[in-house]
């Protein structure tokens, strides 16, 4: 891949020479390589783009997990998850990539959920990922629109998310209206809510284990 | 908080309403759940109307609204969650690199490795719509600080990009003063008050 080194004035060219360097970007080949799928195939990317590029998305990632870590302690909770993400994402702006993500963490949670139904007796590395499979399959059975993105704040709170769950046996129901505006709002109600539930379960159940 | 929390297997209750508003719709009627195909699951957003805007605006906002779209169908269509196009341990450690961070579920780097993506195609596509007005053929780090200023939802990338690529950024974005941007919120006047300054 022919890469064009014209710079536009602006010497600041950083070189990521220690290794501990490069671990806190991503790296450039991958960024570049998404970057390409942006532009028109007859276009160049400078290398001082790509390393720019590299350093903004360093800190989106710092930016939202500030903001998820943030909530995740205000509920008194260790483990930062995928809802808490998605949440920190509305809270910053990024309210369009929220709506995509949600259906990808839901078949990703879709899919590790089978994993564990398969192989019985499956700890995995971390005690979290194990306790988040149970709201997954709880958010399969109950699958749809509306009822799956309750499903996912739910899961934050383990057992009390099948309890969200079944008491919405709503299924396949009508498309949302085109309530943008109102959307967050919403969403942050239930966030709220999962951390309640979270709250209740973590007191009045063992098997869900909490580690309070 | 419900007693009922202890029970694993709880018994489905239809129609029982628990504390939380139930969505608009009708309840789905008794009997087994079918799990039904993926376009029924999740319906594309609808889109917006087009707000009422110059010509480029509106082709601008036309444009986001396309790529959205793309982004749902691309992720409607995703089965393999192993292959990302972003290392998720890399991630993993760019997210410990805060100290108040302790655990991490390990949904949140997959989740972060597509949000990334989406990131990275905005912020590129927008650099790109500066060097096209430069009628430039090469993406350069003028044109991602451009992108920045001229785009609200980036004000936290302000200190990332070097203060004489701002100033670059900020005359081509008082000439391009007239091209709004409705998908991402309208520029901020505060970051184009600050770089009107460094000129002076």
């Amino acid at each position: 891949m022919p890469d064009s080194d014209n710079e536009s004035g602006g010497p600041s060219n950083a070189e990521f020479s220690s290794p501990r360097e490069q671990d806190r970007f991503l790296p450039i080949a991958n960024v570049s390589r998404i970057m390409k799928k942006a532009l028109p195939a007859n276009a160049k990317i400078s290398k001082d783009a790509k390393e720019t590029v590299q350093e903004c998305v360093s800190e989106f990632i710092s930016f939202i997990t500030g903001e998820a870590s943030d909530k995740c302690q205000r509920e008194k909770r260790k483990t930062i998850n995928g809802d808490d993400l998605l949440w920190a994402m509305t809270t910053l702006g990024f309210e369009d990539y929220v709506e995509p993500l949600k259906l990808y963490l839901h078949k990703f949670r879709e899919l590790e959920g089978e994993k564990a139904a398969t192989t019985s007796a499956s700890s995995g590395p971390q005690p979290p990922l194990h306790r988040e499979t149970t709201p997954s399959s709880s958010t399969h059975n109950g699958a749809g629109g509306p009822v799956g993105g309750y499903g996912m704040y739910g899961g934050a709170g383990g057992g009390s998310g099948m309890i969200m769950m079944m008491g919405q046996p709503m299924y396949g129901g009508s498309p949302p209206a085109a309530s943008s505006g109102s959307y967050p709002h919403h969403q942050m109600a239930m966030g709220g809510k999962g951390g309640a539930y979270g709250y209740g379960g973590g007191s009045s159940s063992s098997p869900s284990g909490l580690g309070r | 908080m419900e007693p009922k929390s202890t029970t694993p297997p709880p018994p489905p209750v239809m129609g029982a309403p628990i504390a939380y508003p139930p969505p608009p719709g009708a309840a789905y009627p008794a009997g087994p759940y079918v799990h039904a195909p993926a376009a029924a699951l999740y319906p594309p957003p609808p889109l917006p109307p087009a707000p009422p805007s110059s010509q480029q605006g509106a082709a601008a906002a036309h444009q986001q609204q396309l790529f959205w779209a793309e982004q749902y169908r691309e992720i409607e269509a995703t089965t393999d969650f192993k292959n990302h196009n972003l290392p998720l341990a890399r991630i993993k450690k760019i997210m410990k690199a805060d100290e108040d961070v302790r655990m991490i579920a390990a949904e949140a780097p997959v989740v972060f490795s597509r949000a990334c993506e989406m990131f990275i195609l905005e912020l590129t596509h927008r650099g790109w719509a500066h060097a096209e007005e430069n009628k430039r053929r090469t993406l350069q780090k003028s044109d991602i600080a451009a992108a920045v200023a001229r785009t609200e939802v980036f004000d936290f990338l302000v200190d990332i990009v070097p203060r004489d690529e701002a100033k670059d950024a900020d005359s081509a974005a008082m000439g391009a003063a007239g091209i709004p941007h409705p998908a991402a919120g309208l520029p901020a006047a505060d970051p184009m008050g600050y770089y009107y300054v460094q000129p002076q």
